[in-house]
């Protein structure tokens, strides 16, 4: 093989300079950028909380009260997971609608609506979880980003996120929109493949929302407004999966989309194949939503067949990831043996690894792999009591949201920058390295995240460890699992520090006409190859609500008939009323006795077992 | 050089979750490893492989076309 074609740049970025996005679309290419800028500015935010909570709880340094620790968290989770992942996808929703149908959207005004809506609701938000770090305002919403009953927050925080929500339905139809107005003049065409997969993937989004827009209009903000006493916290945690395991789709779909359409363009191939895709964002509309119940296997209070079924229909969802692996990886092999690349593994070599979008998104996807290995762990109603509320579970999902999501994101965005500035990508090495650490940063963290939760070391807080009880590690020690920890955290944070710099260092350069042109991979297999009804979305549509209905009815009935659709007179926490303040204290004193004996015993076990 | 110098730190950055891991695979097989000890094989491990991308078996293949763009 020859190296030449490795360092081939102009093929990485394909095509002949063309037309940027920016110069068909300039009024969308503003919005997309709002969009963009907004996500970095909460990923700013997110990251810095991220580094102090982990080198806080590793105690390698502490610079806040442990008190302060969930305000800390609460922040990391929601502008990450919420604010960062939505306000990015809405803007490569918007360029991937406008570039497939090849045509702006009906109404600029309304796209800056929709926007606005998203932002106001974000500060909304963010200002009930700020308020949390000081006394001075009598507010906060330490809630986590998981915000369900007992813990309650400031009415100003529910109100942020629907109205954040409601922006996010807006969005959807804006694209909807689109889509029927290209469809009155392609009568008959097929959908092209990103509309497609925005469609379908805002369809689940609907469908999801329907449960946290429950919990928060019927309970848990007219609970913090005061107007009713209490709520029932298995039914409102119920809904707050419903919606809680779509959204973690709602965030990767449109990682997979760029997998889809932007990877094996760049990698100089084609996409293996384009109904293969569809598939694939079909089987998401359909089985995500009905699943959620797999965060809530040790739930009292939802019987175990509940729980079983749920746990059958997660396996399930394997299949459309298992489906993309396989396509991506296809569609990057055809891409390399197009660039020359020869032999089983070689081929390999022939990959554009030089291209900070490309090498980003290749390293994504392989923590990805490695993400869903714990997470069938996680799907096993069995083991996952091995590893629930752990350590193990934000080890498994900073390499799907953390890496999987965000890295495509950081890596994407280095080929959406000049789209949608017009100017040339500032320090193309300075993202390589980028890319990298990022990818060095969280094998460190996650691995040693894992391990930690195998023995047991408990996630969310600040003071994991307790006295009178040592963890004991199966190899090496806990101590170098905090190094381990902590050492990735900082990597990741100057990973985040070079993202920001070459952000910024574009942002500020000069326009320039040497830009690659705005499009997408083509597929080997085309639109034509797929069968019609895959774009039957009204079919599609319903299914995912007959499977959800199936799914929901009994669980929901069944909770309602047993606490009450109010709940069993729970307050918020933290809990006041004397009688059970008291009963606590009493059955804290017996656990106390019985986990002193016990843990004599547990150690002696464990040392053991591990020997 | 006998990769691009982006190969090459992609090859490097592979070398970390492999070093990471390989403690506790041959714990598995009750080899113990110490921290300082993987930490010296890693380094081994990464002279290795720049040696071997560094020195090109014969002079004549000059690929770096790269330059950096
Ligand atoms: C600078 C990079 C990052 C660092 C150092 C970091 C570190 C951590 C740590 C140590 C925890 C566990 C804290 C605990 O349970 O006590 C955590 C939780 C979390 N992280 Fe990150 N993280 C980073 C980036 C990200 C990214 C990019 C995302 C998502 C896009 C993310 C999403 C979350 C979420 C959702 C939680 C759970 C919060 C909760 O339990 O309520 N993190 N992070
Ligand atoms: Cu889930």
């Amino acid at each position: 093989m020859s190296d030449a074609t490795v360092n081939d740049t102009t093929k990485t970025t394909g095509e002949p300079l063309g037309e940027a996005y920016l110069d068909k679309f300039p009024a969308e290419a503003k919005v997309v950028r709002s969009a963009l800028y907004s996500s970095f500015l909460m990923l700013a935010l997110g990251g810095l909380f991220g580094v102090i909570q982990t080198l806080h709880r590793t105690d390698f340094l502490r610079i806040m009260e442990s008190e302060t620790y969930y305000t800390v968290l609460t922040a990391h989770g929601v502008f990450l997971v919420i604010a960062f992942t939505i306000f990015f996808l809405v803007g490569v929703f918007t360029w991937g609608v406008t570039t497939s149908l090849d045509r702006g959207v009906e109404d600029i005004r309304f796209t800056w609506v929709w926007l606005g809506t998203m932002s106001a609701g974000a500060v909304m938000s963010a200002v009930a979880i700020l308020a949390g770090f000081t006394d001075s305002i009598d507010m906060s919403a330490d809630v986590l980003f998981t915000f369900y009953a007992p813990m309650q927050a400031h009415p100003l925080f529910y109100i942020g996120l629907t109205v954040f929500v409601v922006g996010t339905w807006l969005a959807g139809a804006d694209w909807f929109r689109s889509w029927w107005a290209w469809k009155k003049e392609n009568p008959g065409e097929r959908i092209p493949l990103p509309t497609f997969m925005v469609l379908t993937t805002m369809i689940m989004w609907y469908v999801a929302t329907i449960g946290v827009a429950t919990a928060i209009l019927a309970f848990l903000l007219p609970w913090s407004l005061g107007l009713i006493d209490s709520v029932n916290p298995t039914l409102t945690r119920t809904l707050f999966w419903f919606f809680g395991h779509p959204v973690v789709y709602f965030w990767l779909m449109p990682a997979y989309m760029m997998w889809y359409v932007l990877l094996p363009k760049i990698s100089g191939g084609k996409l293996f194949s384009d109904p293969l895709a569809r598939v694939v964002f079909v089987l998401f509309l359909l089985l995500s939503t009905p699943v959620g119940i797999h965060h809530q296997y040790l739930d009292p209070g939802i019987s175990e067949g509940f729980k079983f079924i749920a746990m059958t229909n997660t396996m399930f969802l394997l299949l459309p990831s298992l489906l993309t692996a396989f396509t991506v990886v296809a569609s990057m092999e055809h891409g390399a043996r197009q660039r020359g690349g020869t032999g089983r593994i070689g081929w390999l070599k022939a990959l554009p690894w030089r291209d900070p979008v490309f090498a980003g998104m290749a390293l994504a996807g392989l923590m990805f792999a490695a993400g869903g290995f714990s997470g069938m762990i996680n799907a096993g109603m069995n083991i996952n009591y091995l590893v629930h509320n752990t350590l193990w579970v934000p080890g498994h999902f900073h390499l799907t949201v953390g890496t999987a999501v965000a890295l495509t994101f950081m890596a994407a965005t280095y080929w959406f920058l000049p789209q949608l500035t017009g100017k040339k990508l500032w320090g193309r090495s300075v993202a390589l390295v980028q890319v990298v650490l990022w990818f060095i940063g969280m094998t460190f963290m996650t691995n040693a995240m894992h391990r930690a939760g195998l023995l047991g070391i408990p996630r969310r807080t600040a003071e994991p460890q307790y006295d009178g009880f040592e963890f004991e590690a199966g190899v090496g020690s806990v101590a170098e699992l905090d190094a381990q920890i902590a050492l990735g955290s900082i990597f990741l944070t100057l990973s985040l520090v070079l993202f920001f710099a070459v952000v910024i260092g574009t942002a500020l350069g000069s326009r320039s006409d040497d830009i690659p042109a705005n499009g997408y991979a083509e597929a080997l297999s085309g639109p034509e190859d797929s069968p019609k009804i895959l774009d039957n979305l009204k079919l599609w549509f319903g299914l995912a609500v007959v499977l959800v209905i199936i799914a929901y009815t009994f669980p929901l009935l069944s909770i309602i008939e047993r606490g009450g659709l109010f709940g069993p007179d729970i307050t918020a926490f933290p809990q006041s009323i004397d009688i059970v303040s008291m009963a606590w204290v009493t059955a804290e004193q017996y656990a106390v006795d019985a986990f002193t004996s016990a843990s004599e015993a547990t150690q002696a076990a464990i040392n053991g077992v591990l020997r | 050089m006998r990769i691009s110098k982006e190969a090459l730190l992609i090859v490097l950055a592979f070398t970390v979750p492999f070093v990471v891991e390989l403690r506790t695979v041959l714990a598995w097989f009750h080899i113990e490893v110490t921290v300082f000890e993987s930490l010296l094989l890693g380094a081994a491990l990464i002279v290795a492989i720049l040696v071997w991308a560094l020195f090109p078996q014969d002079g004549s293949r000059d690929t770096d076309a790269s330059g950096s763009s």
